[in-house]
């Protein structure tokens, strides 16, 4: 459980985010990092920040002031086509998958393959064969029990769902994967399975910001909690050093970080 | 490769899927119609090339809706951009070089169509009422440009190339509508945008997410129905020698039965252009053969409601799964 | 006048723009136009209206004709009571000839469902079509796949442009509009009194029946009647107008004693609106039967009378020139049938007249 820290690259550094909305100010200047191949919980109440702050990251909302750093780069990002071109990608709460699309549809969204020959590429013609050969690589790589490339999403099960959608995070190239409450819609296997997949992908070096409300998944799958409350960073702790209950209790307030 | 595992039961429920019901709806219905009809010209090629060229503008103004409900919009404007397009066309034709008339009828096809994206997207309201209010403009439009005269065209190019001609025993109609479902299955199903229409349609929140800009698509699908309703237009004053501003008035329940039936879901994310074209056809061969049956408009009307009926029950159902 | 001007500037674009077509029909009319009623009206290629009881059959020709097994089509423009005399007439005339009728259609003025309608019953190769055409412009092309294939066409009122009498189509069968408006002005003149002002609802749109009755009606009250003056014309161009339309009339023209309207239908809203308005006093006039109106003729309302045609007549004529064509013998080009002034008195006689059915139970109750 300490490899990671072996691993000295900063995959993604915030540094001094503000953020406000009209008279509220939702973030007051959070900073934490994330090295490369860490899991990182954020944590935090209802209206601590969380969402926000994934949402500048993202590009959905780009912050008033502060700096998001990746690999020692400072970058500018005002959409989520900025943040994906930076390398992050984000994988929603809300299964963000098309239902009536085939898992490789669902795969290449708006990363399509296009036909070789140059005047179909013109017209946008799409590669069906290639983009269903690189799905099977992909998902083969997750260890992903996905019954066929051709079955439409809407007959798979949510934690398979969910799979598709990280499987189009990572297969990406992305080095930084926001997760926003992914397991919340799930059941306790499908939930578990997803967890396992978090655990696989960080062990091949992508550094994972996880949002999420169950303490109990927080405490298996990260390596570190970030915690925010009233807008800034409350604590930042190492998983081993804490237990779940103090971690209840930096949430709600009842316990000051060290 | 890709099917995995696949096993006969799911090739079973393929099968009966709702995709293939208007295949064999039309098999079905002109089997129906060949033995109740056996005495009459109905199982006949001039017969079913009758039935293609009446069918055409249906068909072409079904293929634009397939990408106007492949987004989650409906247009209702097509029937009025019908006859505005063919007046443009039909003033303009025997003045200008005919081409330019053609292109002329389908630019105000084509704004009618990005003046309804536009509005929807940017009020945030039902394509539904901005389409029905377009609709009541432009046929309003339709006849005060012509003080609800007809208006001859005369071009005997224009008239052949857009209905009225054929090559052999063929329609140029056979052509035209041979182009719209080739034109439009391959834009649907093998390009890109297609897919993101469909993406779009499936899970707009999710497409938005993915960095699919969801407003232009959107507005996109818009501009496609219209400029198909416009070529419609053209396909009517072709086959007519002429327009007038009640052309297409009484198309739209047609053309949404139609695409409905043909496995397009009325609610986005499931469109299928050659199910529309299909479904075109099968409301053109009921129509034919329930006037050799000797049944009157009226009874067509009824025939029509119903098979609307059906294709909504079943393609609820479906997407209910 | 500036609705009047503005319409006429269009009417000169669209007709530029529309080239020569409709130069040769000489009958077209359009809304509020002055006609010359000295002359009986015209078809369309100058062709002097005859009587439709010049059209007969000897019982020679009927005899050539039965047993040929001929076919016939009626190729409607919509559908309505009206319609429904004029099939039974036709279809009372085949019978008679030995002639089966083997589809009727209804293109509820649309006039590319009508071209479709020309192909599909040529699957069934009928050898006469009875048609009133909705568009004579796009005629031409509609019924091409007909006279391709030398099938009888026979017309009801509405030319179709670059066809001509005896060669495409055998002859037009027609109301006898002008005599409809001019009989309608002297029932206007009856009913309030021989002077006064009065209002005028016509149809706003161009259509061959509806504009020669409406502008002969006009003419007529101009020039024969010179005691009754025309204060308010207003036009329309659905039915469901006239109640807004009759209600500002009388309210900008208090006194008003009379108001002509296009026809029946178009006449409930406006008898509607007086009702509202409680006056009982405004006389209204139009064409064609109705049983709301006749209701309200009978209860002594607002209607006071109407001109009815005769569809019946109408219908067996058509059925008529369609034998005349088989039987390659020269038809009149344009025919006309005759028509009723009908008020409360001759009511019962003429509905059954024109329609060829008896009078609807409520109505004969309401006469006793």
């Amino acid at each position: 459980m300490t490899a990671e820290y072996h691993v000295p690259d900063t995959a993604l550094e915030v540094r001094e985010i503000h953020k406000s909305f009209g008279g509220v100010q939702a973030l007051k200047g959070v900073s934490f990092s994330i090295l490369k191949g860490e899991v990182v919980g954020l944590l935090g109440d209802n209206g601590a920040g969380k969402s926000t702050l994934v949402r500048c990251i993202s590009g959905v909302h780009p912050q008033d002031s502060g700096e998001i750093i990746i690999n020692g780069q400072e970058v500018d990002i005002k959409s989520p086509q900025d943040a994906r071109d930076q390398g992050i990608e984000t994988v929603f709460q809300d299964l963000a998958v098309i239902p009536n699309f085939d898992v490789s549809k669902n795969l290449f969204l708006n990363r399509e393959i296009l036909s070789s020959n140059p005047v179909l590429k013109f017209f946008g013609w799409l590669d069906h064969k290639e983009m269903n050969r690189q799905s099977e690589i992909a998902l083969k790589r997750l260890n992903s029990r996905i019954p066929s490339f051709s079955e439409e999403i809407k007959n798979l099960s949510g934690g398979q769902r969910q799979a598709v959608s990280i499987a189009r995070a990572v297969n990406w190239g992305a080095d930084i994967v926001i997760m926003d409450e992914p397991t919340a819609a799930l059941g306790v296997e499908q939930a578990a399975q997803v967890n396992n997949l978090i655990k696989l992908i960080s062990s091949q070096g992508i550094a994972v910001l996880l949002i999420s409300h169950n303490i109990q998944h927080v405490m298996e799958v990260c390596h570190r909690a970030v915690v925010l409350r009233h807008g800034r960073a409350a604590a930042n702790v190492r998983i081993d050093d804490i237990t779940p209950d103090d971690l209840v209790g930096l949430i709600t307030g009842a316990k000051r970080a060290a | 490769m890709t099917l995995l595992s696949e096993t006969r039961s799911t090739v079973f429920h393929r099968i009966l899927n709702r995709e293939y019901f208007v295949y064999y709806a039309l098999i079905l219905v002109i089997v129906f119609f060949a033995i109740v009809l056996a005495d009459t010209a109905f199982l006949s090629t001039p017969n079913f090339m009758n039935i293609i060229r009446q069918t055409t503008p249906i068909t072409v103004m079904a293929v634009g809706m397939t990408f106007a409900l492949a987004v989650g919009h409906i247009d209702l404007s097509v029937g009025s951009v019908v006859a505005l397009s063919a007046l443009v066309c039909s003033l303009l034709v025997d003045v200008v070089p005919w081409p330019f008339a053609v292109f002329a009828g389908l630019c105000a096809g084509m704004l009618v169509g990005l003046i309804n994206g536009v509005l929807t997207e940017w009020l945030k309201v039902s394509s539904l009422l901005i389409t029905l209010g377009s609709m009541g403009v432009i046929s309003g439009v339709a006849r005060v440009i012509t003080n609800l005269e007809s208006i001859p065209v005369t071009n005997d190019t224009f008239t052949f190339v857009f209905g009225s001609g054929s090559l052999g025993p063929i329609s140029v109609m056979f052509i035209w509508t041979l182009l719209a479902l080739v034109l439009g299955w391959v834009f649907l199903s093998k390009t890109r945008f297609g897919s993101h229409l469909l993406a779009v349609g499936g899970n707009p929140t999710a497409s938005r997410a993915l960095g699919i800009n969801v407003v232009k698509v959107k507005i996109t699908a818009m501009v496609i129905a219209g400029g198909a309703a416009a070529m419609a237009g053209m396909l009517y004053a072709g086959r007519l020698h002429g327009a007038r501003y009640s052309l297409g008035e009484a198309d739209l329940l047609t053309v949404i039965a139609a695409v409905a039936i043909g496995g397009t879901s009325l609610f986005g994310g499931r469109a299928s252009v050659a199910g529309a074209v299909v479904g075109s056809w099968l409301m053109g061969v009921i129509n034919n053969g329930l006037i050799l049956w000797g049944f009157s408009t009226n009874e067509q009307i009824i025939a029509r409601g119903l098979i609307l009926i059906v294709a909504v029950a079943i393609g609820v159902k479906e997407d209910r799964k | 006048m500036l609705g009047v001007n503005k319409f006429k500037k269009l009417t000169m674009t669209t007709a530029i723009a529309a080239g020569f077509a409709m130069a040769a029909s000489t009958a077209q009319a359009g809304p509020l136009e002055t006609i010359d009623l000295s002359k009986s009206p015209e078809g369309p290629n100058g062709n002097a209206a005859q009587s439709v009881d010049e059209i007969s059959i000897s019982s020679g020709e009927a005899a050539a004709v039965k047993g040929k097994k001929y076919k016939a089509a009626l190729v409607w423009h919509a559908s309505g009571d009206w319609v429904n005399a004029v099939t039974k007439g036709a279809k009372t005339k085949f019978e008679e000839l030995g002639i089966e009728v083997v589809a009727t259609t209804d293109a509820q003025f649309d006039s590319a469902r009508q071209a479709s309608d020309v192909e599909n019953v040529m699957a069934l190769n009928p050898d006469i079509i009875l048609t009133l055409v909705v568009d004579p412009v796009s005629g031409g092309a509609a019924f091409k796949p007909a006279v391709d294939k030398g099938t009888e066409l026979v017309l009801l009122s509405n030319p179709i442009a670059g066809y001509k009498p005896n060669s495409e189509y055998t002859g037009i069968v027609t109301d006898d509009m002008y005599g409809m408006g001019v009989a309608a002005a002297e029932m206007m003149s009856d009913g309030i009194g021989g002077e006064g002002n009065i209002g005028f609802i016509y149809h706003d749109a161009s259509y061959f029946i509806t504009n020669n009755r409406d502008n002969a009606f006009r003419t007529a009250i101009q020039e024969k009647h010179n005691d009754i003056k025309i204060v308010s014309e207003k036009g329309f161009t659905e039915e469901g107008q006239t109640f807004e339309l009759a209600s500002a009339m009388i309210l900008q023209n208090p006194d008003l004693k009379g108001i002509y309207v296009a026809w029946d239908v178009a006449a409930e809203g406006v008898i509607e609106a007086l009702r509202a308005q409680g006056r009982r006093d405004v006389k209204v006039i139009t064409h064609d039967l109705g049983q709301n109106n006749a209701l309200d003729m009978i209860k002594q309302g607002n209607m006071y009378g109407t001109v009815a045609d005769r569809p019946f007549e109408i219908g067996q004529a058509m059925a008529m020139l369609g034998v005349y064509g088989l039987l390659d013998k020269e038809s009149p080009a344009f025919s006309v049938v005759g028509y009723d002034k009908v008020t409360k008195e001759n009511l019962a006689i003429t509905w059954e007249k024109s329609l060829r059915r008896p009078i609807p139970e409520k109505l004969s109750e309401a006469l006793k």
